[in-house]
């Protein structure tokens, strides 16, 4: 691993550094990164910036490739990195929006207080790993025919509630995008794709995925926290998966084509991973159109956890707490690549590993937030608070309108498990009332708060460079890992 | 010492021995390999994915299914041997763990494999990727590097 020279390093304002483009040969623009000391020097220790760097290579890359303060190391792009390309001349990456297409969160709001249904809250998570399968369980799955993962395809999270009737109206206005991208092509999803995803929705996944209720602990900003439902004690439910094999298959069939035909457009990219081709060109449409139809894939498939929450909810607090309710906050995509305006010019930003964050005149928010702002969550790593932020006007200017997606990784997997024992953390999450579903101590460790970068400091960094604000703290009561 | 690995190619003691490690990454996983050959560098492959992707001791079971792979170079078509064995995974929900490369040549193989079905699953890999990927031949045999998406 190559050391980076981060003297060399402007620093723009107190959060905000960057690299110039004599940098590195290649380099198109320059690389920015949010941090404070502290994070830049755990940004450093790792290929993170190195991978941004080789972004600012972009054939058609704009302004500066950022990231976010909880970038960490990937492959072809860093996770936390954020990249805007000219349309239509300019690139699009499989490598910037990464397998996982539209990985993302959704947080949901109960009508109840933490407090009054503790007596419930072990059953509650259990019924919630019983119903939502994780791996290869094959319990809770919605198989789908043919012709409705062509609608899934195309209409996302509107299929699952218009046609399936799970879930309700205000779930989708309170989506990004209203939970369709509506670029989708389903054309460009291969037999395989379609093979892999369907018997996949509803299921959560394995690695960082995870179902964690939380408890509202602390409101920064009460206006907005109004305006989102949230209230100080507040139980919620915060779901964070993607669109699964179906959308692995489509980042795997297209950075095939991508890799052999790269050349053949005049750029051999530093990394393969970050093979590309013009978004305007037929394999950089075609691209398009099938990540818009998987991130639709991930919508529906946040939309039938939500509406298995709901039946848990139901089900073990029904008989206790008249109309128990979860209401969607907000649905957000991590790993997007979407055209969007800045500056005037139609562009394509690449988000891997982060999310969108529009500001208070984001003309895209529903009408419930329109003078507020959009809704950005930030989970922690099992064990740590999460939190509710709320986008910035001024994040157009400074980041494309983006905010991280986490803490972001510190440790490897395998420092992870040399570091943390899982059987001690399960006792430790246990000590403090946390109700932890995860069949391996192993995997456990894995995702250990030690594994991760200080929450506290990374949502303080975003806040002080003005790319969102705080509203509300979370802190985890209950845990199903993936 | 000398032990056969499933390939049909009897290994003395001076040549390197197939082995894999999982190195760190910060977020993924890197996949270093070494084998006397590329024949047993594609099965040590192979091995290693079902190593992390089980979580218990598994015995392969049924019929062995045959498996072709084309690629534009070796290096992809190490990359797409590996994420064929993602696919085949997440589809049958079996670990393939049992392998016979039948043709081995720079931008093909065929080979049968044989699974089983675990209880669970220890990692869910998502793909292979071609990020820092590289085969390299070494004086006694090759190795090779893979980032997982875990």
């Amino acid at each position: 691993m190559t050391a980076m020279d981060l003297t060399r390093a402007r620093r723009i304002d107190e959060v905000t550094w960057e690299l110039g483009t004599e940098y590195a040969p290649g380099m198109i623009v320059p690389v920015r990164f949010l941090a404070d000391e502290l994070l830049v020097g755990q940004i450093g220790t790792d290929r993170s910036l190195e991978q941004l760097i080789n972004v600012a290579m972009l054939p058609g890359i704009t302004r500066f490739a950022i990231g976010m303060p909880d970038l960490h190391e990937g492959y072809g792009f860093p996770v936390g990195g954020v990249a805007a390309t000219l349309t239509p001349d300019g690139v699009i990456s499989p490598g910037g929006i990464g397998f996982d297409i539209n990985c993302g969160v959704r947080l949901l709001a109960t009508n109840l207080e933490l407090a009054r249904i503790t007596p419930w809250l072990e059953t509650f998570v259990h019924e919630l790993s019983r119903a939502i399968p994780t791996g290869y369980g094959r319990h809770g799955r919605l198989v789908l025919e043919r012709h409705q993962l062509e609608r899934v395809l195309l209409e996302g999270a509107g299929y699952v509630v218009r046609e399936l009737g799970l879930g309700v109206p205000a779930d989708l206005t309170r989506c990004e995008g209203s939970g369709q991208l509506p670029d989708a092509e389903p054309a460009g999803v291969s037999a395989r794709a379609r093979e892999r995803g369907e018997d996949q929705l509803g299921t959560l996944g394995g690695g960082n995925h995870f179902i964690e209720v939380q408890r509202v602990v602390q409101l920064y900003d009460e206006p907005a926290a109004r305006a989102f439902g949230l209230f100080k004690g507040q139980l919620t439910v915060l779901i964070h998966t993607g669109s699964r094999g179906l959308g692995h298959q489509v980042c795997l069939d297209h950075l095939g084509v991508m890799d052999r035909v790269s050349g053949s457009y005049g750029f051999t990219p530093p990394d393969r991973q970050l093979a590309c081709v013009p978004f305007g060109s037929p394999e950089g449409r075609s691209y398009f159109g099938a990540m818009c139809a998987a991130a639709n894939f991930a919508f529906a498939n946040r939309q039938l956890l939500t509406h298995r929450v709901r039946q848990v909810l139901g089900r073990i607090l029904g008989p206790h707490f008249p109309h128990p309710v979860a209401s969607t906050v907000y649905d957000v995509a991590h790993n997007t690549a979407k055209l969007e305006s800045h500056g005037g010019r139609l562009v394509c930003v690449h988000r891997k590993g982060a999310t969108r964050a529009l500001g208070p005149s984001g003309f895209e928010l529903p009408d419930v937030y329109r003078g507020v702002g959009q809704p950005v969550f930030i989970p922690g790593s099992m064990g740590t608070a999460s939190y509710v932020l709320v986008g910035t006007d001024e994040s157009a200017e400074l980041s494309f309108s983006s905010c991280c997606h986490g803490a972001g990784r510190a440790l490897s997997r395998t420092a992870a498990k040399h570091q943390v024992q899982g059987h001690v953390l399960r006792k430790e999450l246990e000590a403090r009332g946390i109700v932890v579903r995860c069949p391996s101590n192993l995997e456990l460790a894995e995702e250990a708060p030690a594994a991760y970068k200080d929450i506290d400091r990374v949502v303080e960094v975003v806040a002080r460079a003005g790319i969102a604000r705080k509203v509300a703290r979370l802190e985890p009561v209950g845990v199903l890992k993936g | 010492h000398w032990r056969p690995r499933g390939t049909g190619v009897a290994l003395v003691s001076h040549q390197m021995q197939p082995r894999h490690e999982f190195r760190a990454h910060t977020a993924e996983i890197e996949l270093f390999l070494a084998a006397p050959d590329l024949r047993s560098l594609f099965v040590e492959a192979g091995r290693a994915l079902a190593e992390l992707m089980a979580g218990e001791p598994l015995v392969p079971s049924g019929e062995a299914v045959e498996v072709a792979v084309r690629a534009e170079d070796r290096e992809a078509l190490l990359v797409g041997w590996l994420n064929e064995l993602i696919f085949r995974s997440e589809r049958d929900k079996r670990i393939y763990l049992a392998f016979e490369l039948e043709q081995l040549t720079p931008r093909s193989l065929i080979a049968r494999i044989r699974g089983a079905e675990p209880r669970t699953l220890k990692t869910a890999v998502k793909a292979a990727t071609f990020h820092l990927l590289k085969i390299v031949e070494a004086g006694s045999g090759f190795t090779a590097t893979v980032v997982l998406d875990v």
